[in-house]
């Protein structure tokens, strides 16, 4: 490889689509959301810092990087400290997986579907320990939840995509993005794939009516309840990039990811906007369901899970595999 | 199984009062409860007994803000009781409708914080947005928001003008709307259903056995209103049905809760167009008789009693308050502890300890039990000075 | 550590279609609605205050009488009854009002008004007490 194509490479990995831009874009889903979200509740949201509080998330994470930095006495202190950074560089790894400018991703190989459908359950896995580390009831009975969540919305997560897998006959993100040049697959057979995996989506992120493991009026702040300042930074960031990634999925899996009309030579620019549009639609519906339920009880989760999510998921796998 | 305990409170995001819940759990659910009211202790009844009858009307009014109506009427109906006055009909009449327009905005505030209880939060901005409309009206007709001193000893303090009547039927067709609908949301939406029925079981025998009070022992299917059973402000001559519900639970709250709200729209109603005409106060003198009085209201929380004893001094020999919530707390116990079908899950406790509209800080009292020596006891003034200037080095 | 977990399936999960929808049409229809919030500070402009308001208070000297009966009422002890040429007068720290309007209603002549002006702030004890 000469120096020139290594730079290239090294500038796409720090600036764009890399780490600059996901951290930016994050923080702009983040501001997205909760403007959104006051929209809808007849509120003004952030407001503030820039431009119609656009600046908010960055202020906020700030913010908390400056907070003091504290380690409560009898935590793990290896799982407390290694936990945040794993949940950050986990999610920012999932992302790179994202066709964000182009049909394929930063990275991108055979089979990185089945990687980034890992990486969901990794992210998970880390909240629990992250609440097990920290030696508190709350955080412990918080993470406990986020396990058994887990068990509820996984499959059914896991068989919406792999219905999709089995429409474009491939576990590659890029040539499942690719097969979607005539139809989307929202507007093809996997409209029910699409709302099963929101609804795991909703789960994944720990959203309003899935928010059980951080439910504010039962358990304060619940996994995250000791972690403060930089950690909890990192975890909120973490959480964002999770936002963006999922959003990112569900564009590229159902609404045919970055494709759309496109101009000669200006085709890694009109990619980006379209994918960015797109995922922001997903961002909305998302909002939306946040803002339409109340926070569900963890029985209720696991069985409407089992007895709804789960059908669902098996008649959309049943429907794709009668049609090929 | 192994159980433990969760602290919640007295510094929770559920509870915006000071009351201590430990909860003893088992895997997720409760098994057990205890809990301490004690965090809030402001003096008030002793207060009271350093300043006249009339200047004590904003004191009273500041127990509790948000029945600060039921409160201030409940006072007054208290002291005028020792002077032996007819109190003109034009001034219980608008009494009345304040007391109604404060039970409205105090029932929207109940519902956009159960809401919030359980994680639905744009219910919770849609009523209190709502609930705007009543400040609004409340802020017009009394001079001020919150600690409205309407009632005063001897009448009202103002006259509700033709033009701030019609304003204010105008505002109840909205508030009825809206009500409407969160009615309907209420009882169709699904999330709300599956985290209310069935949560915060309460028998009509538990209910009766605690002596719950107001909504709570109404969503019980008692009918148990103070308003029917011992009028007290023009309430014999405004119709209006008590609302009860038999489901017991949680959701039975909501429904008396939201019901009420519209008979009190149609007992506002009721009152203006019937508005009878003459004075709205009368002046009393400042030293009322002798004598004790014991006075009942139906705040919108429940029953509210009031005690004086006067030794025919401007100033009171001694002044009693219990609130509604005090009498409630047995029957908060009772429903986190049950068990069987109706047993607690942690999820639940928040919108259960919501659903008897809790109001801590006009509720603690002072009284040392040692449970083990089954042995109750009082401090003097001195005792407490001391402790408190040990505490102080 | 010992995690243990317990379920009680006692419901079920059943939800109409159209339930969703009201709640759902309320919601796009407050996207497009003004916002409920005033901007305080900002659009003070906007702030209604109706008539009757119980805020800062004037007093009129040519008007009293001196009958001290302002003092009286007074809860939380606002009101220092002073003697000037003109024979005893109330001194109003409204640092200490609650603004109940009690001495409003009780004063014979109405020289006490409580105004609309709800914003009473300084910097210096000395502005809040009114003469």
């Amino acid at each position: 490889m000469s120096l020139e194509s290594f730079l290239f490479e090294a500038l796409k990995i720090i600036f764009f689509p890399g780490f600059v831009f996901i951290f930016i874009l994050a923080l702009f889903y983040e501001w997205f959301d909760r403007k959104f979200y006051a929209k809808l509740q007849n509120r003004v949201g952030p407001l503030y810092a820039g431009p119609l509080g656009i600046l908010q998330p960055l202020a906020d994470f700030i913010k908390l990087l400056s907070k003091e930095d504290i380690v409560p006495k009898g935590v793990d202190k290896v799982l407390f400290t290694a936990t945040p950074l794993f949940s950050l560089s986990l999610s920012i790894f999932a992302t790179l997986l994202l066709p964000i400018f182009s049909v394929k991703g930063l990275l991108s190989f055979e089979g990185d579907l089945v990687i980034a459908v890992v990486l969901l359950t990794f992210l998970c896995i880390i909240t629990f320990f992250a609440g097990v580390a920290s030696y508190n009831r709350f955080s412990i009975i918080g993470a406990e939840r986020s396990f058994l969540q887990l068990i509820g919305y996984e499959i059914p997560l896991m068989i919406s995509v792999i219905s999709v897998a089995l429409n474009a006959q491939s576990v590659t993100i890029s040539s499942i993005v690719s097969s979607q040049k005539g139809l989307w697959y929202i507007l093809g057979p996997n409209i029910l794939g699409f709302i099963v995996f929101i609804f795991a989506a909703q789960a994944e992120l720990e959203r309003i009516p899935f928010d059980l493991p951080e439910a504010e009026q039962e358990l304060i702040a619940g996994w995250n309840i000791d972690y403060t300042g930089r950690r909890l930074a990192m975890f909120r960031l973490a959480k964002n990039i999770e936002l963006v990634f999922l959003c990112g999925l569900a564009a590229a899996l159902f609404l045919g990811g970055p494709l759309g009309p496109v101009v000669s030579g200006y085709e890694p620019i009109l990619y980006t906007i379209y994918f960015i549009i797109k995922s922001i639609f997903v961002l909305a519906i998302l909002t939306i369901v946040r803002a339409l339920f109340a926070r569900l009880r963890i029985d209720q989760i696991v069985s409407l899970s089992w007895k709804y999510l789960l059908p669902l998921a098996i008649i959309q796998f049943l429907i794709v595999r009668l049609m090929i | 199984m192994a159980t433990f305990d969760i602290p919640i409170g007295p510094q929770h995001p559920a509870l915006p009062e000071p009351l201590l819940l430990k909860l003893e759990v088992e895997g997720e659910t409760v098994v057990g409860v205890d809990f301490d009211v004690s965090y809030m202790h402001r003096g008030i009844e002793k207060l009271l007994e350093t300043k006249t009858y009339f200047q004590g009307l904003p004191l009273v009014e500041r127990i509790c803000g948000i029945c600060n109506a039921a409160h201030g009427l409940c006072y007054t109906l208290n002291v005028e009781k020792l002077y032996d006055k007819e109190i003109p009909p034009r001034a219980q009449y608008l009494r009345l409708i304040v007391e109604e327009l404060s039970r409205i905005h105090s029932h929207l505030l109940w519902l956009g914080v159960a809401a919030f209880e359980i994680g639905f939060n744009t219910m919770f901005m849609y009523t209190w947005r709502d609930r705007e409309y009543v400040m609004d009206m409340l802020e017009a007709i009394t001079g001020n928001r919150v600690t409205t001193e309407y009632s005063q000893i001897g009448g009202v303090r103002r006259d509700i003008s033709p033009e701030l009547a019609d304003k204010l039927l105008k505002t109840m067709n909205v508030v009825e709307e809206r009500t409407k609908y969160y009615i309907k949301v209420a009882l169709t939406e699904p999330t709300i259903a599956k985290r209310t029925q069935g949560v915060g079981y309460l028998s009509p025998e538990d209910a009766k056995s605690t002596c719950s009070v107001g909504p709570i022992i109404r969503a019980s299917g008692i009918k148990f209103d103070i308003r029917a059973d011992d009028p007290y402000a023009a309430h014999e001559e405004v119709p209006f049905n008590v609302i009860t519900y038999d489901s017991c639970d949680v959701f039975g709250r909501v429904v008396v809760r939201a019901q009420e709200l519209l008979e009190c729209v149609n007992m506002i109603r009721y009152a203006l167009k019937n508005l009878p005409s003459g004075p709205f106060r009368i002046k009393l003198p400042m030293k009322p008789n002798a004598g004790e009085a014991l006075t009942r209201v139906e705040a919108p929380r429940g029953e509210l009693l009031h005690y004086t004893l006067c030794e025919g001094t401007p100033k009171p020999y001694r002044y009693k308050v219990r609130t509604p919530t005090l009498a409630n707390l047995g029957a908060l116990r009772a429903m986190l502890t049950s068990k069987g079908r109706y047993v607690v899950n942690i999820g639940d406790v928040p919108i259960i300890y919501g659903s008897i509209d809790p109001c801590i800080c006009c509720t603690a009292r002072v009284q040392f039990i040692d449970i083990k020596k089954d042995k109750t006891w009082t401090w003097t003034l001195d005792e407490i000075r001391n402790r408190s200037r040990r505490m102080r080095v | 550590m010992e995690i243990s977990i317990t379920f009680s399936y006692n419901t079920v999960f059943d939800c109409e279609v159209d339930d969703i929808m009201s709640m759902l049409s309320e919601l796009l229809r407050n996207l497009f609605k003004k916002r409920a919030t005033v901007l305080y500070p900002e659009e003070r402009d906007k702030v209604h205050v109706p008539e009757g308001y119980r805020g800062k208070l004037e007093f009129y000297r040519e008007k009293c009488i001196g009958c001290t009966l302002c003092y009286q009422v007074c809860p939380s002890y606002t009101i220092e009854i002073v003697v000037d040429e003109k024979g005893k007068r109330p001194v109003f720290n409204l640092a200490r009002c609650t603004y109940c309007g009690q001495c409003e209603d009780i004063c014979p002549t109405k020289s006490i008004h409580l105004t609309k002006q709800f914003e009473v702030i300084s910097l210096d004890k000395k502005d809040l007490v009114v003469k």
